[in-house]
């Protein structure tokens, strides 16, 4: 571990105070969202369960952030929506990342032929508003976090498939790649042996700053009654039940909002920094 | 010059006066209700597509007052004679357009609401033979065969004016009723409410003027003008009411917003006391609720007074109330002898004991809500900790709307229980009930139970056969019993329409219990509302 708390790009990202808040966050959000079932209050507000007698407690006394319109406890209801949100961008982006670079090393790496149709594809898919595409394949199937899941991953893939593409045409130039060709390499080892891992820091610090994007996309599509259905937890939904409810039952609304605001700024500022450390490191 | 300066003053102080001051102002009755907002009367169905048509048009019969189902309108009076009905109408009744009404508009607006094969078109299919003109002030109607419910049914068949709407047919499918003027209408009227269309645009806002030539008056007090908004945010209209900018909510705002706007001592509220049930529809038909005792023991297990605390908004006024059974209290039809449904665990666990399903895995029931009414997913839990204690093995799934109108229609895929309200369309029991509980209706929406009940489906028909008004109120207060015997549903709750008003203005009808029609929607005539300022 020494060379890594010595290589100069933990060192510049640990004087970046904004990086160091991103991570802070972060690492706040998993934590709550692995430890549910220890650190919420009321770990069965979670699920199909309404406490009639405190429907609509304001913040304070037993309910640190309030309850919503079931009498269900706020705070637990927010720590139990971290976790379906990490894992909707974990799934998201283990789909779409695989699938959007084996698509760029494809066209950027093969001739011009591949380039062009592979290339032409994705740019059909991001020609399409991301939310409206989403929400065209969520139009076809009974909204669900599953199938909110499927309508991103479909409209995420492209964005990884552009950058690899730009990637790879780069180093297909490179004199390691030429020399590879030379001695008799596969297509496989190429493309994956070496190519790919010169594009992976790039890869790896867009996927930390989209989980922040796929939280923002789902909550939005949530939202609008396509993703999670009731009684799961979504900080989407939360934000549109709660805004029915302003501005007297104002906790419904902006403590959830504040939840995505954390999530989204968290992922983002660790990503920021992630990318600066890795042109510090090179 | 301090005389010239004070005569000139008072001269500058008189003109701003007399130019401040109009000479007539202007009533603007302001509410919101939910999208879209149907201007075509054989088209609207929900709430506000009905208070239109009733606002516009006019139809032969109304819904009565004071438990009278209907009451003469545009027809003075009716004969009946077997399968003939023949209404006499009143000769001094003109369209907005100027047009005197007559037999012919009454057999051109049936035709149309056949034709077009929307709106209220149902509660006629299959049930008339031939509607011709007698002469110009008398229509008559053949029935199919026997189908005493069709008076009340008339009440949703506005009369619209045909000589003005053919004049303004566009091509279409109808032959030489080219589209039957459902272009135009979309955006126009033809009728001869008292209030006219002025502009209307679905999802976003209808206008609508007082109609001086009305053929009852319209009082000085009503609005001149009412302003309908679509769609708005309950915030929005919460900001809106708090502000002045709107005299009434629609009644779907949630309770707790409606709560903090009946707090403000500027405001009112409002109840339109149809003949809502919330009905909590058991599967006859697939275990473990094909056992009665089965049925009988949720009946018994539900916590009725918290259902209704749930749609409380003040301390005196909710928007539900306790019910006796599937017939509402201000229906046709009601028997007041029944008593009204409340929790006894002690009953429920007999009934529970007489179940033939005995094991937790016998026991499992899957409960769905419409997932387009919020309520709904509260009554739903409720039921889960209701049934949950007494030994039932519950999930909750929520279903949108179009999803579970398809689930329910079979047998298998119908749901243990399934949450719905729902509203007579016509003031007549049969327009609802025998939908739902006839064995010989096709599976609708409305029929998750499935019941299959030979004593149920004789009242029913006997309902439909029998004329005579004391007899068939009879009728249906014995089915009323029946249901209640046989279980089909747990009848949660009688359901009213609570709005919240500014103290602008008063509407009797939805204020006091003696003007109160014998249908939902009726109330909300824009010539009963008495503005006050």
């Amino acid at each position: 571990m020494t060379w890594f708390a010595d290589s100069p790009g933990w060192r510049a990202f640990r004087r970046d105070t904004m990086a160091m808040t991103g991570l802070t966050l972060v690492a706040l959000v998993v934590l709550a969202a692995l430890f549910a079932d220890w650190i919420a209050p009321y770990p069965s507000h979670a699920g199909p369960i309404g406490d009639f007698g405190a429907m609509g407690a304001p913040p304070g006394g037993r309910f640190l952030l309030g309850t919503d319109t079931i009498g269900r406890d706020l705070l637990t209801r927010l720590i139990y929506a971290y976790r379906l949100s990490l894992e909707m961008a974990i799934v998201v982006l283990a789909i779409a990342t695989p699938i959007g670079v084996v698509v760029g090393l494809l066209a950027g790496y093969l001739g011009p032929a591949w380039s062009y149709g592979l290339m032409r594809l994705t740019d059909v898919f991001l020609s399409i508003p991301p939310l409206v595409l989403a929400m065209s394949i969520t139009g076809f199937l009974e909204p669900s976090a599953i199938h909110g899941m499927i309508a991103i991953t479909a409209m995420w893939w492209p964005w990884y498939a552009r950058l690899t593409y730009n990637l790879t045409r780069a180093e297909r130039q490179e004199g390691y790649v030429v020399a590879a060709e030379i001695v008799g390499a596969s297509l496989p080892h190429i493309l994956f042996r070496e190519i790919l891992p010169n594009c992976m820091p790039s890869i790896l610090t867009k996927m930390t700053v989209d989980v922040g994007f796929v939280i923002l996309i789902a909550s939005s599509m949530s939202f609008l009654g396509l993703g999670a259905q009731a009684p799961t937890p979504d900080l989407g939904s939360m934000v549109a039940d709660g805004a029915k409810y302003m501005p007297d039952a104002w906790w419904l609304t902006v403590f959830p909002a504040i939840a995505i605001l954390i999530v989204v700024m968290g992922f983002n500022l660790l990503g920021d920094g992630l990318r600066e450390a890795a042109d510090v490191a090179r | 010059m301090a005389l010239y300066r004070t005569l000139l003053s008072r001269a500058a102080l008189a003109t701003f006066l007399v130019h401040a001051t109009p000479l007539y102002a202007e009533t603007v009755f302001r509410l919101d209700a939910s999208a879209p907002g149907e201007a075509d009367p054989d088209k609207g169905i929900d709430y506000i597509g009905s208070v239109l048509a009733f606002n516009l048009y006019d139809a032969l019969v109304v819904p009565g007052q004071n438990g009278t189902p209907v009451a003469p309108h545009i027809a003075t009076g009716w004969k009946i004679d077997g399968n003939d009905y023949v209404f006499t109408l009143r000769p001094d009744i003109k369209f907005h357009s100027g047009h005197v009404m007559t037999a012919d508009d009454v057999v051109f607006s049936f035709k149309r609401l056949m034709a077009l094969g929307k709106g209220n078109s149902p509660l006629f299919a299959d049930r008339v033979a031939s509607v011709t003109a007698v002469d110009p002030q008398t229509v008559k109607f053949t029935l199919t065969g026997p189908y005493a419910p069709f008076l009340g049914a008339l009440v949703r068949l506005p009369v619209l004016d045909s000589i003005f709407l053919l004049a303004h047919k566009a091509d279409g499918k109808f032959g030489d009723m080219g589209d039957y003027g459902e272009a135009y209408l979309s955006g126009h009227d033809a009728g001869s409410g008292a209030y006219m269309l002025v502009s209307h645009v679905p999802e976003s806002e209808t206008n609508l003027a007082k109609f001086d030539g009305y053929f009852l008056g319209v009082p000085s007090s009503a609005p001149d003008k009412v302003r309908i908004r679509y769609g708005l945010q309950p915030a929005t209209v919460r900001e809106l009411v708090a502000s002045g900018q709107q005299d009434m909510t629609s009644q779907w705002l949630p309770p707790e917003v409606m709560r903090a706007l009946a707090g403000r001592s500027d405001t009112h509220l409002l109840a339109d006391r149809g003949s809502n049930i919330l009905f909590l529809h058991m599967n006859t038909q697939k275990p473990p609720l094909d056992d009665l005792n089965c049925r009988l023991a949720l009946t018994y297990a539900f916590d009725y007074a918290t259902a209704i605390k749930l749609a409380q908004v003040t301390d005196k006024v909710s928007a539900a109330s306790p019910a006796s059974g599937p017939i509402g209290r201000s229906e046709f039809g009601f028997n007041a002898s029944l008593p009204l449904f409340g929790q006894d665990i002690g009953k429920a666990k007999d009934y529970l004991a007489k179940c033939k399903y005995k094991t937790p895995d016998e026991r499992e029931i899957d409960i769905t809500w419409i997932t387009e009414v919020p309520a709904e997913e509260k009554i739903a839990l409720l039921m889960k900790a209701n049934f949950d204690q007494l030994g039932f093995q519950t999930t909750i799934k929520g279903a949108p709307w179009t999803l579970y109108t398809q689930q329910v229609t079979k047998v298998d895929s119908t749901p243990s229980l399934s949450e719905v309200y729902i509203d007579a369309p016509t003031p007549d029991p049969d327009s609802i009930l025998y939908n739902m509980y006839s064995s010989k209706s096709p599976p609708t929406w409305e029929s998750a139970s499935h019941l299959v009940d030979p004593e149920a489906d004789k009242l029913l028909d006997a309902g439909r056969a029998e004329t005579d008004i004391a007899k068939r109120k009879a009728i249906y207060e014995q089915l009323d019993a029946r249901l209640d015997a046989v279980a089909p549903a747990i009848f949660a709750s009688e359901v009213s329409g609570v709005f919240v008003g500014l103290n602008t203005f008063r509407l009797p009808p939805f204020e006091d219990d003696s003007k109160r029609f014998s249908a939902e929607e009726y109330g909300l005539q824009f010539r009963l509302v008495e503005m006050l300022k």
